[in-house]
């Protein structure tokens, strides 16, 4: 008996695997290579090999000390604003909790680099809308100055505090409230349920988000790169970049900064992960439950205000400050020399290279998240549907630029594709096929969910009805696949507008993007025309969403 | 057997260390509906799932109308949707963004069939099922009676030789699982069309089955016809698993009458019991609930006094406990036969319902 015919699914899937899998490994492999480079740093391959770059390390004791004196802040206070929010929208009985709990959502959307231009319009030393009505009251001096450490922990705290939110309230939600009704039964009062029942089984959800979010502030870059320069404040991320601006560029030490960035990063979130998934008790499952909601009396009043505080200091006042600012000459909230004016806007939308990034980042979005989906999503079924041999470990190595820092990846890629013959270094194919490797993960764990959830049999009885591979692919798993679809199309192409770590080492003179063109305005010219800018990009992803969700509805509500 | 439209043979299904089927062999005459019938995890679903294609042996044969779709052998494995078999799922698998019609033309346009075929067949199957008139519904809006019969209809659309039903009516209430027994019975009849059908549910295979095939751990126990399985069980597993049976301990001491078997069981209450091909050794007698009487019955070998420990009224019947002097009997008697608790009475039974196993 002859061999069958090679099937399409039997090439497919080892190539769309093998495709992704060297994509995310190819990078990795240069910034190692990199990093253990002590010749002429700009020679490829290297001259010498040796670990004098990683013992070189402690020479940047400052740019560490001030990494963990930011991190330590920022989680601090995130962990707070999460743990209050958590609390007292799942568990008392404040009107309005849906509705609060759906706005929660909005301080992500803002991203570190919006929260960061805004606190600069706020409170920026002397400038600063806050501090200038600050001084107009005759105080000497400046209310707080955000170029500083706390001001760049402020920022990230506000970001991250929704990030809390979600992981704790989470453990809150997945709590049988049975739990606590039954001590109540047996004859224990509100506090010490609270002390004996609740805490210790929220315990594991708040000290994994703890843990989380100070992994995730190891590796944040742009609100302490836009904080952080103008007062010559540098954290290990920006030391990195900081690095590769020197001449000649010193690759290595920049390689081996982020690698060991990236091994305390991934021991912290493994870490996380170890505490979410043995320190949990087992009467906490996936199952939602309605949590019993607590009648807080007359208390409901100051909670609703902190509730709607968070929300405002987050959202409202950032963006209100941007939008105030964006239509100014000067910034400004003195009333008697406010000077309106659309000017900023047009500059932003003209200006020699700033309406063309727009233009790429727009050009970027779309065709990285249409072809992403597509690839992503016949990915997702290989590795969770298809029982191909080595499944898992395609899973692990996709999965893995997820925690790499952003800008640490974005280094490794920059260092691979130079010294690749293709030329596609300094275009848009770069910052594409850069974009598509470090969004890989927010497209896998978006479709998998849907995956997950497809009844196998609706496949295998496409099969049994006669449909080969691709006929049943398309006819019958794609179909159904469409709302995680739509929804990774949708986080791939916000993300991708907004990309920063990775676009600022990739993009050359004639493929500049939207972030970095911001930041680039916010460092050398005015304050004005980078708000302007990024209350347009702000604006397309919510007119993205806007239409995307509209077209949704449109859809699902054509098949019922 | 060599018109069998299935025959397997020497099936084994391991996953790593464990034997999901362990070398099992039957074969399927044309028109013939045969059941798998076991407890979960004996081996039935993988049985189905392998001729139907969606899941690998590990060795043996299985053939469909003669020609070998998988053979260890000769290292030959047909993929499902080139065997020509249909299947119904358990959970259905109706696609939820498809028509009703969409839906059962699957097969046939997978098939290439021209459009005007297409609509005829889809039309005679629906009409088969009763539901022609859910054509254009979207599949997500059917109860679930109604998905169970748009997935019989999508499976005999493109008349398959051989119909794989995988527990299709365990979904379904009690009431409208017996309606659809009748039903997928009178269809498979009118249809003439083999079937391989797989069920837990022991009155369920018993009612709509020309033959039984009782799995147990990765083997087959028994395979025969429903009175077969039911009057004769060949194991403990089978009187078991089948229906409601007493097992009586002992040991057979001789030869009785009119060819029966003398059978002492513990407490030292001799049984006339019926002539059995096996071994003398066997210690086990299986006995019916059902085919116990609680008065002396006039040609019985068999009749002993006992006391009612407990009645259960059931509605169709009446669930007795009798103390008697092997222990406690299950006894199960129409409702019309109301024993008070504690009241005396004479169990009574035929030799040739008491089964040595």
């Amino acid at each position: 008996m002859r061999l069958p015919a090679i099937t399409p699914r039997q090439i497919v899937m080892p190539l769309v695997v093998l495709l992704c899998g060297a994509l995310v490994l190819y990078p990795i492999g240069f910034l190692i290579n990199a990093s253990l480079n002590v010749g002429d740093p700009s020679a490829f391959p290297p001259e010498e090999y040796g670990l004098d770059n990683f013992v070189n390390l402690t020479d940047d004791y400052r740019a560490l000390a001030n990494t963990l004196l930011v991190s330590c802040i920022a989680t601090v206070l995130a962990v707070i604003f999460g743990f209050l929010q958590a609390w007292i929208l799942t568990r008392t009985n404040i009107p309005g909790r849906q509705r609060l709990e759906r706005l929660m959502e909005l301080p992500y959307y803002m991203t570190p680099l919006i929260g960061a231009l805004a606190w600069g319009v706020l409170l920026g030393p002397k400038t600063g809308l806050i501090n200038q009505v600050w001084r107009s009251t005759g105080a000497p001096g400046d209310l707080f100055n955000i170029y500083s450490a706390y001001g760049i922990a402020w920022v990230m705290a506000l970001f991250e505090g929704t990030v809390a939110f979600v992981m704790i309230s989470a453990a809150m939600k997945s709590m049988d409230p049975s739990l606590e009704e039954s001590s109540r039964v047996l004859g224990a009062g509100k506090l010490r349920t609270a002390l004996r029942i609740t805490l210790p089984l929220v315990a594991p959800g708040v000290l994994s988000a703890t843990i989380f979010v100070f992994a995730e502030m190891l590796g944040s870059f742009a609100a302490a790169f836009v904080l952080g320069i103008p007062g010559r404040f540098y954290v290990v991320t920006t030391q990195i970049w900081q690095a590769t601006l020197s001449f000649p560029p010193d690759y290595g030490r920049a390689a081996a900064m982020g690698l060991s960035l990236f091994g305390v990063m991934l021991i912290t979130l493994t870490l996380a992960r170890f505490v979410l998934k043995h320190g949990t008790y087992t009467t906490i499952t996936g199952k939602a439950f309605r949590p019993r909601e607590m009648d807080v009396g007359a208390m409901r009043w100051p909670l609703l205000a902190i509730a709607w505080g968070y929300i405002i200091v987050a959202v409202v006042l950032p963006l209100a400050a941007l939008l105030l600012t964006s239509f100014e000459r000067f910034a400004t909230v003195i009333l008697s020399q406010m000077r309106f004016t659309f000017a900023n806007y047009e500059t932003a939308l003209q200006m020699g290279s700033v309406g063309p990034a727009f233009v790429n980042s727009l050009i970027l979005a779309i065709s990285v998240s249409s072809i992403g989906v597509v690839v992503i999503g016949v990915l997702a079924w290989i590795i969770y549907r298809s029982r191909m041999p080595g499944a898992g470990v395609a899973e692990y190595v996709i999965m893995f630029p997820q925690a790499v820092p952003r800008l640490v990846f974005g280094l490794g890629l920059l260092w691979a594709w130079i010294n690749l013959p293709i030329p596609i270094y300094g275009t848009l194919w770069l910052l594409g096929l850069a974009y598509f490797t470090v969004f890989l993960p927010l497209g896998l764990r978006t479709i998998a969910s849907v995956v997950l959830q497809v009844d196998p049999s609706l496949e295998e009885c496409a099969r049994v009805c006669g449909a080969g591979w691709v006929y049943q692919m398309r006819t019958v798993t794609m179909p159904l696949l469409r709302p995680g679809l739509v929804a990774a199309w949708l986080l791939i192409f916000i993300a991708s507008v907004r990309e920063l770590g990775v676009s600022i080492f990739l993009m050359g003179p004639n493929s500049k993007v939207i972030a970095p063109a911001i930041v680039n305005s916010w460092l050398s010219s005015s304050s004005e025309l980078s708000a302007a800018m990024a209350l347009i990009q702000t604006a397309t992803v919510f007119v993205a969403v806007a239409v995307l969700f509209s077209l949704a509805r449109r859809v699902t509500g054509a098949t019922q | 057997m060599n018109q069998a439209r299935i025959e397997v043979s020497d099936l084994i299904v391991r996953y790593g260390d464990v034997t999901a089927v362990d070398n099992i062999a039957f074969a399927i005459a044309p028109g013939e509906l045969v059941t798998l019938l076991g407890p979960s995890g004996c081996g039935k679903t993988t049985t189905l799932r392998s001729v139907a294609g969606l899941e690998t042996p590990t060795g043996g044969t299985i053939r469909l109308n003669g020609s070998a779709v998988y053979s260890a052998r000769e290292r030959r494995n047909v993929p499902a949707e080139k065997r020509g078999v249909s299947m119904v799922f358990q959970s259905y698998a109706i696609w939820p963004h498809m028509t009703v019609f969409d839906n059962v033309a699957y097969g046939l346009r997978v098939r290439k069939l021209p459009q005007a075929e297409v609509r005829q067949n889809v039309e005679r199957v629906l009409d088969l099922v009763q539901m022609q008139a859910f054509a254009d519904r979207p599949a997500s809006k059917l109860s679930g009676g109604q998905q169970q019969r748009v997935a019989v209809a999508r499976a005999i659309a493109f008349s398959p030789s051989v119909l794989l039903f995988d527990e299709p009516l365990s979904n379904l209430d009690a009431k409208l699982r017996a309606e659809m027994r009748v039903e997928l019975r009178e269809l498979q009849r009118r249809l003439d069309i083999t079937s391989l059908y797989v069920t837990h549910d022991q009155e369920e295979a018993l009612a709509i089955s020309d033959r039984v095939i009782v799995m147990n751990g990765g083997r087959i126990e028994q395979i025969g016809t429903p009175e077969d399985i039911y009057n004769r069980p060949q194991s403990r597993f089978v009187a078991d698993f089948v229906g409601s049976a007493n097992l009586i301990a002992g040991k057979v001491r001789g030869q009785g009458a009119n060819g029966t078997l003398i059978f002492e069981a513990e407490g030292g209450m001799e049984l006339e019991v019926a002539p059995s091909d096996a071994p003398r050794e066997r210690t086990v007698v299986a006995l019916r609930s059902s085919y116990v009487h609680l008065v002396r019955m006039p040609d019985s070998h068999n009749a002993v006094p006992g006391r009612i420990h407990r009645r259960m009224f059931h509605g169709d019947f009446i669930q007795y406990v009798v103390d008697w002097p092997a222990g406690q009997l299950i006894v199960r008697r129409p409702p019309t036969e109301l024993f008070e608790e504690g009241s005396e009475v004479t169990v009574s039974f035929l030799p040739a319902h008491c089964v040595l196993l």
